[in-house]
C-alpha cells in the first residue's frame, strides 16, 4: 500500500518556504469518514492537512481550468493518468508550464468504494507520471493494453440488448452536467450542448437530451480521455460513463496505430493527425 | 413487465413493423461543397433520378462535420445520416477528409454500441463528375433505411404533435 504523505508534506512545506508557489493542490481528509477531497493550500501552516495514499482517486488537473488557480504558481500531485491529462492540457495550451511545480506520483492503484482496487487501476496503461519535477515511488514502466471487459461484454449482445441498457442509462441522467464539470479536458467556455439544458426547451431532461449531451460530450473527448473516471466519480446517477470511452478508445486503439491520449508531450489526440492507411471500408 | 421489453424490442429491432401506412424515411445529406454538393448538382442537372427523402446540407468540407451534428440529426427529426466528401487525395483543403475519415468510423462504432443500427449513418465518397454514383448512394441509402424503419429510440417527442 502507498502512502506518501510525509514526503509531499515536506515537498509543500519546501516550496512555500522558497516563496515558489501560490497555491499547493493534494489531498486531504473528510474529517467524517476515510474518504478523501482535494484541498487548495495557500498557507504554509496549512500544509500538514496533506495527505496521501491509496483513497486519493480524484484527479485533480481538473483545477487547473478554473478561476481561482489562474495566474497563479502552483504545486500539484499527479498520478500516472493524471499526468496524462496535464500533458494534453500543456500540449492544448490550456496552461504555462512555468508555473507548475509538478510532483509525479508512481501510482500502485487505488481503491474503490468497496475496497478492491478501482477497474481502471486494473486495465492501468501508465501507473507512473509521464510528466513531473519530482518522482515518487518507484517506476514500473508501461503495461500492456488492456481491453475493457465491460465493453467486451456489451459487444458480444445484440443490437436490442444494447439499446435497452442504453435507453435506462440515458433516462437516468439528469443532466447536471457534473461529468463536464469534473473532467480536466473539458474547458470550453461555451459548450455546444448548453443549448439543450434549460430547462424551458423540451430535450433537456429527457433521454433523448441526455443522448444527445452525453454521446456529443464522449464523442469530443475520443482520442483524449486518458481514463481518470472523475466523470463517474462525480456523477449523482452512477451511470456508467466509461462504457462510451472505453468503446472509443478501443476503436481508435485497433485502428489508429495504437494511439494512446496524452502519453508523449505534443501529441493532441487521435482526431487532430492521420494516415493514409486509414480504415475505409465502411466508406461508399 | 414482458410486454413492455418486448414492445422495446420492436420499436428498436423492427420499427417497419410498428410505422404508419405510407411512411416515408427522412434522411439528412451532409454534403462537402467542392465535390459532393458539385456531384448532387451534375445529378440534377443531368435529370438521374433518384429518392427525394434526402435534405440537403452543405457544408465546406467534410471535416466540418462535427459527430455532434449527426447526433443532433438523429435526435430531432432524420431517421437515417448520409455525410459525404471528396475521394481522399482530392481534398480542396488537401488533407481535410483524412481527418473527417478518422472521426467517421468512430462516430459510427459508438452509436451502433448504443442500439443505432450502422445503416443508419452512412458516409461516401463522391467526386463532382460522379452524378450517377450519387444517385446510386442516395438509393441505396434509402432503401437500407426504409427496410429499418423508423427510428424510434432516442427521438426527441414533436412538440407541436
Amino acid at each position: 500500500m502507498m502512502d506518501y504523505t510525509n514526503q509531499i508534506q515536506d515537498i509543500a512545506g519546501k516550496l512555500f518556504s522558497e516563496g515558489k508557489i501560490d497555491v499547493f493542490i493534494g489531498y486531504r481528509n473528510t474529517g467524517f469518514d476515510t474518504n478523501q477531497v482535494p484541498a487548495l493550500i495557500t498557507h504554509y501552516k496549512d500544509v500538514d492537512q496533506l495527505v496521501f495514499n491509496e483513497k486519493s482517486d480524484f484527479n485533480l488537473t481538473n483545477y487547473l481550468k478554473y478561476e481561482h488557480t489562474r495566474n497563479k504558481r502552483i504545486g500539484l500531485v499527479v498520478k500516472g493518468c493524471d499526468s496524462r491529462a496535464l500533458n494534453l492540457m500543456l500540449t492544448e495550451n490550456q496552461i504555462n508550464r512555468d508555473r507548475l511545480y509538478i510532483v509525479g506520483i508512481a501510482c500502485e492503484g487505488v481503491v474503490n468504494e468497496l475496497g478492491g482496487k478501482a477497474q481502471n487501476c486494473l486495465e492501468c496503461i501508465m501507473p507512473d507520471a509521464v510528466v513531473f519535477d519530482e518522482l515518487l515511488g518507484n517506476p514500473t514502466g508501461k503495461r500492456e493494453y488492456k481491453i475493457n471487459t465491460d465493453v467486451s461484454e456489451l459487444t458480444g449482445k445484440s443490437l436490442i440488448e444494447r439499446g435497452i441498457l442504453f435507453e435506462e442509462v440515458f433516462e437516468n441522467c439528469i443532466r447536471c452536467n457534473a461529468c463536464r464539470h469534473s473532467c480536466p479536458l473539458c474547458y470550453c467556455a461555451k459548450c455546444c450542448i448548453d443549448q439543450e439544458t434549460s430547462t424551458l426547451y423540451h430535450g433537456a431532461n429527457t433521454t433523448s437530451g441526455a443522448f444527445h449531451a452525453l454521446m456529443t460530450w464522449s464523442l469530443h473527448l475520443a482520442g483524449r480521455c486518458v481514463d481518470c473516471r472523475n466523470c463517474e466519480k462525480a456523477c449523482p446517477s452512477h451511470l456508467p460513463l466509461h462504457l462510451l470511452h472505453k468503446q472509443n478508445e478501443q476503436v481508435i486503439y485497433e485502428n489508429f496505430q495504437q494511439h494512446l491520449a496524452g502519453m508523449i508531450r505534443d501529441d493532441r489526440g487521435a482526431f487532430y493527425k492521420y494516415s493514409l492507411s486509414d480504415p475505409d471500408d465502411f466508406i461508399m | 413487465m414482458e410486454a413492455e421489453v418486448n414492445d422495446q424490442i420492436v420499436s428498436i429491432e423492427k420499427p417497419h413493423l410498428i410505422a404508419p401506412a405510407g411512411w416515408q424515411p427522412l434522411i439528412v445529406g451532409i454534403l462537402c461543397n467542392w465535390c459532393s454538393y458539385a456531384g448532387s448538382d451534375l445529378t440534377g442537372t443531368s435529370r438521374t433520378q433518384y429518392p427525394p427523402n434526402i435534405r440537403i446540407i452543405r457544408v465546406p468540407c467534410s471535416s466540418r462535420v462535427d459527430p455532434w451534428f449527426i447526433i443532433k440529426a438523429l435526435q430531432t427529426t432524420a431517421d437515417g445520416v448520409l455525410v459525404s466528401g471528396c475521394h481522399p487525395g482530392d481534398c480542396h483543403y488537401i488533407t481535410g477528409n483524412y481527418y473527417a475519415r478518422r472521426r467517421f468510423l468512430v462516430t459510427k462504432k459508438l452509436l451502433n454500441f448504443v442500439g443505432i443500427h450502422e445503416d443508419r449513418v452512412q458516409f461516401s465518397w463522391v467526386s463532382a463528375a460522379e452524378g450517377t454514383k450519387f444517385a446510386q448512394v442516395v438509393a441505396k441509402v434509402t432503401g437500407d433505411i426504409k427496410k429499418l424503419g423508423p427510428l424510434h429510440l432516442y427521438k426527441k417527442e414533436n412538440r407541436n404533435k
